[in-house]
């Protein structure tokens, strides 16, 4: 096909309605709106390429030539949503894209021709109905952006300084800290939607206490000297960004305790820095994702997935922990993958679990492990209790 | 009855297509025509030359709409993707007995024969009201599609006894001296070398190798648009370049061609030799003076022209002859001012919906 700029354009918008309904669905049930913010870019990169590139190195068109140029944009809308900051289930995004893809296959080839006699006299042009289209995907869009709008919770900024706690978040607010804001005393939070970012927290029962709200976010914390756990989780999912927790001094807390969340979703630990506590970072009947944390001088376990728990523990790094680096316990499944173990020690102890396992698979535990890098452990690897390591 | 074609060729089958999928009636449509074949004048030319493929792609059909085009058909036939896959890397090519065969077909279902009149048009006046056609009436809507109006023979071939043009039926003599550089003449080529002959091609210019007869943006507005806008000056020079005659770039012409070379079968010459028999693939005569019933249009209208085209809208509409009550539209050959590749099955169509789209606007039909 010889698309004009027109017909390409109004053949995009044409074939990106059935999209968008699909992403509005999707938003609806699931409450969230990154199909819509997927769809808006999906359009972006679109209209971009097909006004800068498109329309000027390609006087003629095949059709084979969909494939290479929907790669290409599935490409440039992948990376732009990694970006942006768009929280999508990746393989859900791109079933998006290629279902759209594929609707505006259909449509190019069969559907248009045969509503719009013209249609590839008219270069893809669809007259009336490409100005419907375009109204309808562009109030479409709109309308979700102003709802969008409209549900974002406030943005309260915690001004530099030292803020008495506990703090106790009972509506659904991003709290968020000038350089220098310290909340002394903890975080409770009791409402569901909450962000925290750029905080500090020092001292507390728990230094973030999340027990049961859904959709909290802490990213960019900073805790210390916290009595129990330094982020404590129970009956929600979480989602902990680039935190630093300091559990030096705390024989029984943990640094990140993620507890009792299965069937709430998955949680994720991404980024963090922990020191000391007994366990760094802890799952029991969870799934979470923990990834590129650095975790070191535990006195019990540096990470441990335990208690019927599932997910996934990649590319950490783990020091000195004291008898066990990674630990996958008590009917847990684990998929351990490309973290570093550098001088885990025995901890003295006659218990044979603890004489300083890099990784350790427990108590009827599976555990899938892949290019670990092991050093300076007394035991690299092994599984007790019918437990079962896969390399 | 409002609405005529006069020439029932494929340019008029497939504008008669396109009046029916617009809701027009076999009753509502006078069809006059010598042939109740649409294609019988191109079936004979495509066996003169001995045509296995046609140069069109999956929608060189005569239905109004692209798709289902012929890839599509022949895929659901074969059960098999490769005609739809061959289609999106454009090399599906329908066979010349499949694209008869949906002619066939059409013309069985569309109610062709019912509209079809035994009758030459000779000329068509413009009345109140429309246009009369050679005492069958008046028309308010009227697609001319004349088709060619008859074989061009270089003039200094003229009289020569070993003379045959491509389109007529002819066997082939020891030595061939083929006249041309189009697709017929390439056929003919191919043709001649594979009944053992000698070959010599005489031509006055390289050949071009286009995939189609023009290049590709010029089926659609991408193309047209700009060639629209030309002035008159500009528009039939740029006609010219068009339609300077060109052949497929492929192997299925290059790899016998240079082999015959390497045997001595197969020159080029500058001029017509002591050959056996001489074969003009140079084509058809041009120009609306070829034709006498757009000749008597022309000079009984006072009709604008410039060089050998008749001056039409974009559309292929007559300016001087159409408006919000009636129209007169040429398709095929005589509409190449409006679409340089009039004369091939796209430009029919496209015709073809310009003209359904007046017939539709007019509050009077």
């Amino acid at each position: 096909m010889s698309y004009t700029l027109r017909g390409r354009v109004e053949s995009r918008l044409g074939a990106l309605v059935a999209v968008v309904a699909a992403a509005l669905v999707l938003t609806a049930a699931e409450h969230r709106w990154w199909p819509v913010e997927a769809v808006g870019l999906m359009l972006g990169v679109g209209l971009a390429l097909d006004v800068v590139v498109y329309d000027r190195a390609f006087r003629y068109q095949p059709g084979w030539a969909a494939v290479p140029l929907g790669a290409l944009e599935l490409g440039a809308l992948v990376g732009l949503m990694h970006a942006a900051g768009v929280a999508a289930p990746l393989w859900q995004a791109v079933a998006l894209f290629a279902g759209g893809w594929l609707v505006a296959q259909l449509l190019g080839h069969a559907a248009f021709p045969l509503v719009r006699l013209g249609y590839a006299e008219d270069g893809g042009e669809l007259g009336r109905y490409g100005v419907a289209a375009a109204a309808a995907v562009g109030l479409a869009l709109a309308g979700a952006g102003a709802t969008a709008y409209a549900q974002l919770p406030p943005v309260v900024h915690l001004a530099a300084g030292v803020h008495q706690g506990p703090l106790v978040i009972t509506r659904r607010e991003v709290l968020e800290g000038r350089r220098g804001a310290v909340v002394r005393g903890g975080i409770v939070v009791r409402a569901n939607d909450v962000t925290i970012k750029n905080v500090i927290v020092v001292g507390g029962v728990n230094g973030i206490t999340v027990d049961g709200p859904h959709g909290t976010v802490l990213d960019h914390v900073t805790v210390s000297g916290a009595q129990l756990d330094g982020i404590h989780v129970r009956g929600a999912a979480v989602m902990i960004h680039d935190c630093a927790i300091d559990m030096l001094g705390n024989r029984y807390g943990q640094g990140i305790d993620i507890s009792y969340t299965m069937g709430y979703g998955m949680s994720m630990v991404d980024g963090c820095t922990i020191v000391g506590g007994m366990e760094g970072i802890a799952t029991h009947v969870s799934m979470t994702e923990i990834a590129h944390n650095q975790v070191s001088r535990t006195s019990m376990n540096a990470i441990s997935m335990t208690e019927m728990s599932m997910g996934t523990i990649r590319q950490n790094d783990v020091q000195s922990a004291l008898g066990v680096g990674i630990y996958c316990n008590d009917r847990s499944m684990c998929d351990i993958d490309r973290n570093t173990v550098v001088g885990t020690r025995p901890d003295g102890s006659q218990d044979p679990a603890r004489r300083g396992f890099g990784i350790l698979a427990s108590f009827q535990s599976e555990a899938d492990v892949r290019d670990n890098e092991l050093e300076a452990n007394p035991v690299p690897m092994g599984s007790v209790t019918n437990s079962l390591i896969r390399r | 009855m409002s609405v005529a074609i006069v020439g029932s060729g494929l340019a008029g089958f497939t504008a008669y297509q396109t009046l029916r999928r617009g809701g027009l009636e076999p009753g509502e449509i006078a069809v006059f025509g010598t042939d109740a074949d649409p294609a019988a004048v191109w079936r004979q030319r495509a066996a003169a030359i001995r045509q296995r493929e046609m140069r069109s792609e999956s929608d060189g059909h005569c239905l109004p709409t692209s798709f289902p085009g012929l890839s599509f058909r022949a895929s659901v036939r074969r059960r098999s993707p490769a005609p739809l896959l061959a289609s999106l890397a454009d090399r599906f090519h329908p066979t010349v007995e499949e694209f008869l065969a949906h002619v066939a077909r059409l013309r069985e279902r569309s109610g062709w024969e019912r509209s079809l009149v035994p009758a030459r048009i000779g000329r068509a006046r413009a009345v109140d009201g429309g246009f009369e056609l050679d005492g069958h009436g008046v028309f308010a809507h009227v697609l001319v599609a004349p088709g060619h109006p008859g074989l061009n023979v270089p003039d200094e071939l003229r009289g020569d006894p070993r003379v045959v043009h491509s389109y007529e039926p002819h066997d082939y003599a020891p030595t061939v001296t083929v006249v041309g550089a189009g697709l017929a003449a390439a056929t003919e080529w191919l043709n001649a070398l594979a009944a053992g002959s000698e070959v010599v091609s005489v031509r006055r210019r390289e050949p071009l190798r286009l995939p189609l007869n023009v290049p590709r943006e010029y089926f659609s507005r991408r193309g047209l648009a700009p060639f629209h806008r030309l002035g008159p000056e500009e528009r039939a020079a740029r006609l010219r370049a068009l339609l300077a005659p060109s052949y497929p770039p492929g192997r299925q012409f290059d790899e016998p061609l240079e082999r015959a070379a390497a045997e001595g079968r197969f020159r080029v010459d500058a001029s017509v030799n002591g050959s056996a028999q001489v074969i003009c693939a140079t084509g058809f005569l041009r120009g609306y003076a070829s034709d006498p019933l757009l000749a008597r249009l022309v000079d009984e209208h006072e009709l604008v022209t410039h060089d050998d085209w008749i001056v039409l809208d974009p559309d292929g509409a007559v300016p001087a002859l159409s408006d919000g009550t009636r129209t007169l539209a040429l398709a095929g050959a005589p509409a190449q001012w409006a679409h340089p590749a009039a004369d091939t099955l796209a430009g029919a169509k496209y015709v073809a919906h310009g003209f359904l789209r007046r017939v539709k606007a007019c509050r009077t039909r």
